[in-house]
């Protein structure tokens, strides 16, 4: 489970407006854990059976769903560019069957967007919201994949978003990618059912790893940057993905040089120094091994301390991560400590390298919340 | 202490200019004391307000401690009755809004020149003690002008002149007064002029002048 | 300065031992400050909002993207943001009416598009009103509609009920609540908004701050993808302005009459203040207090009493501005489409102006009196001045000063072309009718007395001629309020007359339908149909000002008898003069334009057309230029021109359901037509809330003008008392007391009313004829009224048997202490 749950967006403009933004942000979370309005959708069961090109487009019954893309480039000049791109989509309200019909303003979802990219100690971003139902953000995936919010768009060749073309602009300083992937779709859990607490919080999860971009980046100044480098795509839909005593996570994406590739996160528990961990460990060919709290270790080695909107916080840069049951044992270091989004909902979301006993054996992504 | 010289004065009246100081001269030393008798009309009012620079001479001199008064502007008479002179009226002028407290310190305030020790000392000898909270109307004329005495004599001025201080009050409380009045003024080692008709409060004064017909002639004392 | 400090105090002690003289005082100076700087702050802020009018709700709105009918397509906003124009956002603004005919606005967006374009993300509204329960409930069924507080008290409208429009159709439950620069509309979320109002499109669209490539950007994307949409640069702050100028010199000049009211209290209060301690004055002189030391005492006191009076006024005068601010909101809403906010500030250039203003009035009282004072000597100070021979040499000079002032208006009126010397003018009118009044009831009284039998009633017209003194600024004060009232009433009057008269003239059609969809011709199958008519327009600048092109049928009934102000063809089915135009009086004495003259409007295409002002017609209420040509003509030269509207002239028999449903299958919507008398009942609906300020303002300065005649009566009878103790030894019985000092009361009162009868005429005359021409651009036929006359006569009956009822029960408590008294004093 990565990210960053789009909470209202309303709600966003609620917290703009008033006092004591740290205080209510918390208050936001709530909506991520909130059992009572989550029983108005769709719950996640597990035995369902993902099928494409279907499950790329939104699933409006569920209350909340992305589409999450991290990738690591190497500029035609020589320099590391980390790049992330995520649509989110949040329903306010259930759907009254037939309605959505009767007026285009009828949808009760809305969309949040967010682009960053970051190159040393460079980190740019942007945040972008929408409603749904008018035409202004969406996705589908009949005839072609198409995700949208205002002039940001991921649009497939065909009903896949892969291969594809992302056009962004960040503060105004355009982006492109071009997408393609040659290997399986990766489902993560059982079959795509992947849990987030002993209590039952789950949702549906999966991913392409394996993904080649070749870009192009033109910053407001100086000449543009040709772009090239591996890319990692994560669909998730839930209704109610949080269990009650979880305050956040930490998640890593890597792309082993060996070809490997690993997801893993833990949910982090308030009232307990037990927390929740779960990854899924995948062979070049896409074959999935899951992990859970057994497989997984995680410990923090290197903390920075980061200013923020909320005041200064110290986040784990560094991190131990271990699979004992597997043998394997990495130390993972953020590029730069730079990469705090002060977002209507702030977290952290940064490139990573990936050392086994000092020596550089892969890239990946991490993403830190709740501190 | 206070020399007169020849002081004339005269008045335009309907019916014609009527003098009313025909070179009229008058002596009193420092802490004497002195009654001026005279009929209703005589002109011993308007010999005091000369005096106290309320109104101006046609000529003549006045001299108080060696200051030629007749030269004074009215600036200088203004700094003269503050600090010098005191007035006593017939109809007390209490300031209506004033405690007794506040009335009787005014002056004194005005000039700056305040004991509080003689302050408790005159609210004594007068018995103002249980009046002190009181407005002016609230108390009777021989309180009033028991007030208006320690008024007067707050600041310690050199001359106090008074116009029929007792004109208002009944036989007893007249003594009374008068004997407060002289005594304090003796005690206080000022001079005092007054104005009376009465030849019992003339009695408690050193001296008499008698006005009539614009001049002024001693008189023996009884 | 240690005598001036125990002078000060001396007199300052007056205050304590008589505070009912401290509290008139003190009430004049509150009631004047207080209403001068309500009415001051309403306008400041009035203004300050006009400046923050490139702002659309809290966000920037530099620019209006808009189309000729009014309606932008959702799609052409999709579009638009798609194409990375994300300063846009979507506005939806409906004029809605009340079940009653209240006429309201709405105003709609979509606050998760605007977020770009708020100005103050994180600062400001820090006491946030919102909660997240009211937010959900602007989004989510059955979604919510925010009412400002007064305008939810004035409808009246509960938190959780659902209003009822005029066609029927209900909005969602009502939230007491707003958002900055709601003004006095209704705001929903636009989705809401929409679905709940059937609205498939938008109003208009919003631009916030954009860069210039981007806007050029924008101009050539608009040029290529939706040409029907027109940008045009956010000028309102410039234009409402220039527009409300006059309404906020109107609303200026009432409150400083009603300080001037305030100020003959003060003045009242001050010279009796200073006439009561004639003898301390005195005795602080025989102490040896100089005469400048005593001056320099009583003009700090002045200073201390303005201080603590325009302190007190200025927050008696901010509570009453919050209290009036929701009428003055509306009139301008109405009027200008101009959005007052909520919250309203003091600024500090108010609290110097009202204190200035304060002092410079006690001086004004105090010069005088000081003045006179200081030529006595002392002693002179002791006996007392003839005060009746005083007060009658201060009557003439009044009279004097009054016929004067009266001359010079006179003598300038022909120059008459501005404003200010318009008020000038007023305020002449006013100031020497009041300086005339003592001098006219003076003579009277002496008339009185000498014709009549000598007793009882001889000494009654005496005894009134020595309480004229005291009484005098109370009787000025009284004028004034009469004379206001009364004036005002008068124009109200005139003008709700000329209106309702021009509306039954021009709002001559039974049904007026305006709707994109319908299809006009498919109506005229129906026999019930007399007669109709079309219009359409645009809205373009000319002199600078916004302003109405509207094209019409010249053979429609309504434009046949169009209510002309002036024409120099035949009215009635003559056919149109070539290039003529005809104009709404505004151009004539706004634009200053002349039947016969040539004017130039802006085409489309850049280029000006000539046309021949033909006429003038009545407009009321318009704050803009308009002009009307025939349809074909407004057609060929401005093809952007839309439909304005359609008229119909239905059968005295016409069925009325009939009807809607006709127009209903003609593609009409509930909620499109609107009938006659619903449009003239919001009309004057608009109307009366227009003048509900200026109705408030005058009655407060009744209000003030009778506080002004209890503290002049309380004043005459404290002065009087031992007078009264001696007539009551002399055996004058209660009811001789009252009919000695009620009957002169009564007659200078009623000859106050009297005066105050030609005077208001006079008031209302030049209002009408030149303040309101001149800043307005209309004009009206002057209505005498004389029921408000009456009414005002009752009125200041009863303030002044009130006035004089407290007043007598004083002296009736008082009187056994004065007879008391009576032999102890001098
Ligand atoms: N300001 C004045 N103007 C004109 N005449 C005056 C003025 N003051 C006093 N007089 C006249 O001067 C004369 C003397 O008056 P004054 O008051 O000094 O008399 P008095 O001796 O004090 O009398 P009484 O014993 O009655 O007080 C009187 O005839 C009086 O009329
Ligand atoms: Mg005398």
């Amino acid at each position: 489970m990565k990210q960053w749950f789009c909470s209202v967006p309303v709600l966003a403009l609620l917290l703009w407006a008033g006092p004591g933004y740290g205080q209510q942000a918390n208050d936001v979370y709530q909506v991520l854990r909130d059992g009572d309005g989550a029983a108005q959708f769709a719950p996640v069961v597990p035995g369902y059976t993902l099928d494409f090109p279907q499950d790329h487009g939104p699933h409006p019954d569920f209350r909340i769903e992305w589409w999450y893309l991290t990738a690591n480039l190497e500029g035609a000049n020589g320099q590391h560019y980390g790049v992330h791109f995520t649509l989110f989509r949040q329903a306010l309200f259930a759907q009254q069957q037939g309605l959505e019909h009767a007026s285009p303003w009828a949808s009760g979802q809305s969309w949040m967007a967010h682009a960053a990219i970051s190159q040393g100690d460079k980190h740019l971003y942007e945040e972008r919201f929408a409603r749904g139902g008018i035409g202004q953000a969406g996705v589908q995936s009949q005839p072609v994949f198409d995700a949208w919010l205002d002039d940001w768009q991921w649009l497939g060749d065909g009903p896949s978003p892969l291969p594809g073309q992302l056009t962004l602009s960040i503060q105004g300083q355009p982006l492109t990618l071009q997408l393609s992937s040659n290997k399986p779709w990766v489902l993560h859990g059982e079959q795509g059912f992947s849990q987030k607490s002993e209590q039952g919080q789950a949702s549906y999860y999966y991913s392409q790893p394996s993904i080649n971009i070749v870009g192009q980046w033109q910053p407001r100044t100086g000449d543009s940057v040709a772009l090239t480098g591996q890319g990692w795509l994560d669909r998730e839909w839930s209704s109610q993905p949080l269990a009650e005593n979880q305050s956040g996570w930490d998640w890593f994406s890597l792309q082993l040089a060996d070809g490997h590739k690993l997801m893993a996160f833990r949910l982090r528990h308030s009232d307990t120094e037990q927390h929740y961990y779960s990854g899924s460990w995948i062979t070049p060919e896409h074959k999935v091994t899951p992990l859970n709290s057994d497989d997984i270790q995680l410990t923090p080695t290197g903390f920075d301390v980061i200013d923020t909107a909320q005041g200064e916080k110290r986040i784990p840069t560094g991190w131990q991560l271990s699979l004992p049951t597997l043998k394997r044992q990495w130390q993972i270091k953020a590029r730069s400590a730079n990469a705090w989004l002060d977002t209507l909902f702030p977290y952290w979301e940064g490139p990573v390298q990936v050392f086994d006993n000092k020596q550089a054996v892969g890239v990946g992504y991490l993403e830190m919340t709740g501190y | 202490m206070l020399h007169i010289n020849q002081l004339n004065k005269s008045f335009d009246q309907p019916d014609g200019k009527v003098s009313v100081l025909q070179q009229a001269s008058l002596q009193l030393e420092a802490g004497q004391s002195a009654a001026l008798l005279g009929e209703s009309g005589s002109g011993k009012s308007t010999l005091l307000h000369l005096i106290a620079g309320l109104d101006r001479a046609d000529g003549g001199e006045i001299w108080l401690q060696q200051q030629p008064l007749h030269q004074f502007s009215d600036e200088q008479f203004n700094q003269l009755r503050r600090t010098q002179l005191s007035l006593i009226f017939q109809q007390y002028h209490l300031v209506p809004t004033l405690s007794v407290f506040d009335n009787l310190s005014l002056q004194a305030r005005l000039t700056g020149n305040l004991d509080d020790d003689f302050r408790q000392h005159l609210i004594a000898t007068l018995g103002l003690g249980p009046l002190l909270k009181r407005l002016p109307q609230q108390l009777s004329g021989g309180q009033q002008q028991r007030v208006a005495i320690a008024r007067s004599l707050l600041h310690r001025p050199a001359l106090v002149l008074a116009d029929e201080p007792t004109g208002n009050l009944d036989e007893n409380t007249s003594q009374q007064v008068m004997q407060l009045l002289s005594q304090l003024v003796r005690d206080n080692g000022s001079s005092l002029l007054m104005v009376t008709h009465s030849p019992a409060m003339a009695a408690y004064c050193d001296h008499s002048w008698r006005l009539q017909h614009g001049r002024l002639e001693a008189e023996l004392s009884a | 300065m240690r005598s001036l400090l125990w002078s000060w105090l001396t007199l300052l002690s007056h205050y304590r031992r008589h505070p009912s003289q401290t509290l008139f005082l003190l009430l004049g100076l509150i009631t004047g400050v207080a209403l001068w700087s309500a009415v001051h702050i309403i306008n400041a802020h009035a203004r300050a909002s006009y400046a923050e009018a490139d702002q659309l709700l809290d966000a920037q709105a530099s620019h209006w993207i808009q189309a000729p009918n009014g309606r932008v397509a959702l799609s052409d906003y999709v579009a638009l943001r798609r194409a990375g124009f994300r300063q846009v956002y979507p506005v939806l603004e409906l004029r809605l009416s009340t079940l009653d005919n209240q006429p309201l606005t709405l105003i709609a967006t979509d606050l998760m598009a605007m977020s770009a374009s708020r100005t103050s993300p994180t600062q400001e509204q820090s006491n946030s009103r919102v909660d997240m329960r009211a937010w959900s409930q602007l989004s989510q069924p059955p979604y919510a509609v925010w009412v400002p507080a007064s305008l939810a008290n004035s409808l009246p409208l509960q938190a959780g009920q659902r209003l009822t429009l005029r066609d029927g159709r209900q909005l969602p439950p009502a939230v007491t609540d707003s958002q900055p620069r709601q003004g006095q509309r209704l705001f929903m979320d636009i989705g809401a908004a929409a679905i709940t109002l059937g609205e498939t499109h938008l109003s208009y669209l919003a631009v916030g701050a954009i860069d210039p490539a981007e806007l050029k950007r924008l101009d050539q994307w608009l040029n290529q993808y939706a040409p029907q949409l027109k940008r045009r640069s956010n000028q309102q702050p410039l234009d409402l302005t220039e527009l409300t100028a006059s309404l906020h010199i109107h609303l200026n000049a009432m409150s400083l009459l009603a300080f001037a009211v305030g100020l003959f209290i003060v003045f009242n209060a001050v010279r009796f203040a200073l006439h009561s301690r004639a003898s301390t004055l005195t005795t602080l002189r025989e102490l040896g207090v100089s005469a400048r030391t005593l001056t320099s005492a009583i003009v700090l006191e002045g200073f201390t009493l303005s201080l603590i009076g325009t302190a007190l006024g200025l927050a008696a005068g901010f509570g009453l501005s919050q209290l009036l601010l929701p009428a003055v909101a509306a009139t301008l809403q109405h009027l200008y489409g101009a959005v007052l906010d909520q919250r309203l500030l003091l600024q500090p250039q108010v609290l110097l102006q009202a204190w200035l203003l304060t002092s410079v009035g006690l001086l004004m009282a105090l010069v005088w009196p000081l003045w006179q004072r200081s030529r006595q000597g002392v002693l002179a100070q002791r006996q007392g001045v003839d005060v009746l021979q005083q007060e009658q040499r201060s009557q003439r000079r009044l009279a004097i000063s009054a016929a004067v002032l009266l001359a010079i208006a006179l003598l300038s009126y022909p120059w008459l072309n501005s404003l200010a010397h318009g008020f000038a003018l007023l305020a002449a009118l006013l100031f020497a009718g009041a300086w005339l009044l003592p001098w006219l009831a003076s003579q009277c009284l002496h008339w009185l007395s000498q014709n009549a039998k000598p007793g009882l009633a001889q000494w009654c017209w005496a005894e009134g001629q020595v309480q004229l003194g005291p009484l005098r600024p109370a009787l000025m004060a009284m004028l004034l309020a009469l004379t206001a009232n009364f004036g005002v009433d008068n124009l109200v009057g005139s003008f709700r007359q000329a209106l309702d008269n021009w509306l039954q003239q021009r709002i001559a059609a039974d049904v007026y339908v305006q709707s994109e969809q319908l299809d006009a011709h498919q109506l005229s199958q129906y026999a019930w149909l007399l007669d109709s008519h079309e219009r359409n327009g645009l809205r373009l600048r000319w002199q600078g000002r916004p302003t109405l092109i509207r094209g019409l049928d010249p053979s429609a009934p309504d434009v046949q008898q169009l209510p002309m102000a002036s024409q120099s063809y035949p009215q009635g089915g003559a056919a149109w003069p070539d290039d003529g135009i005809l104009a709404n009086e505004q151009v004539q004495h706004l634009a200053g334009k002349q039947l016969g003259d040539v004017i130039y409007l802006p085409l489309g295409n850049g280029e000006q057309q000539r046309f021949t002002l033909a006429g003038f017609y009545y407009d009321y209420g318009n704050p803009y230029f308009q002009f009307y040509l025939p349809y074909q003509r407004v057609a060929q030269l401005w093809p952007n021109a839309q439909p304005q509207g359609l008229a119909l002239w239905l059968d005295e028999d016409a069925n009325m359901t009939e009807v809607e449903q006709a127009l209903v299958e003609a593609g009409a919507q509930p909620g499109d037509w609107i009938d006659r008398r619903a449009i003239l009942q919001l009309s004057l609906r608009i109307f009366d809330r227009t003048f509900a300020m200026t109705a408030a303002i005058n009655t407060l300065t009744f209000a003030v003008a009778g506080i002004a005649l209890l503290a002049a009566l309380l004043a005459i009878h404290q002065q009087r008392l031992p007078h009264y103790a001696h007539w009551r030894a002399m055996g004058v019985s209660w009811r001789e007391w009252l009919q000695l000092t009620a009957v002169p009361l009564a007659l200078c009162l009623m000859l106050t009313w009297v005066l105050s009868i030609p005077l208001g005429s006079a008031l209302a005359w030049l209002l009408i004829h030149d303040i309101n021409v001149l800043s307005f651009g209309w004009t009206m036929p002057l209505q005498w009224q004389g029921r408000p006359a009456l009414l005002l006569a009752l009125l200041c009956l009863g303030v002044t048997a009130i006035a004089f009822a407290i007043a007598a029960l004083q002296v009736r408590q008082r009187l056994p202490y004065a007879l008391k008294q009576l032999g102890a004093d001098e």
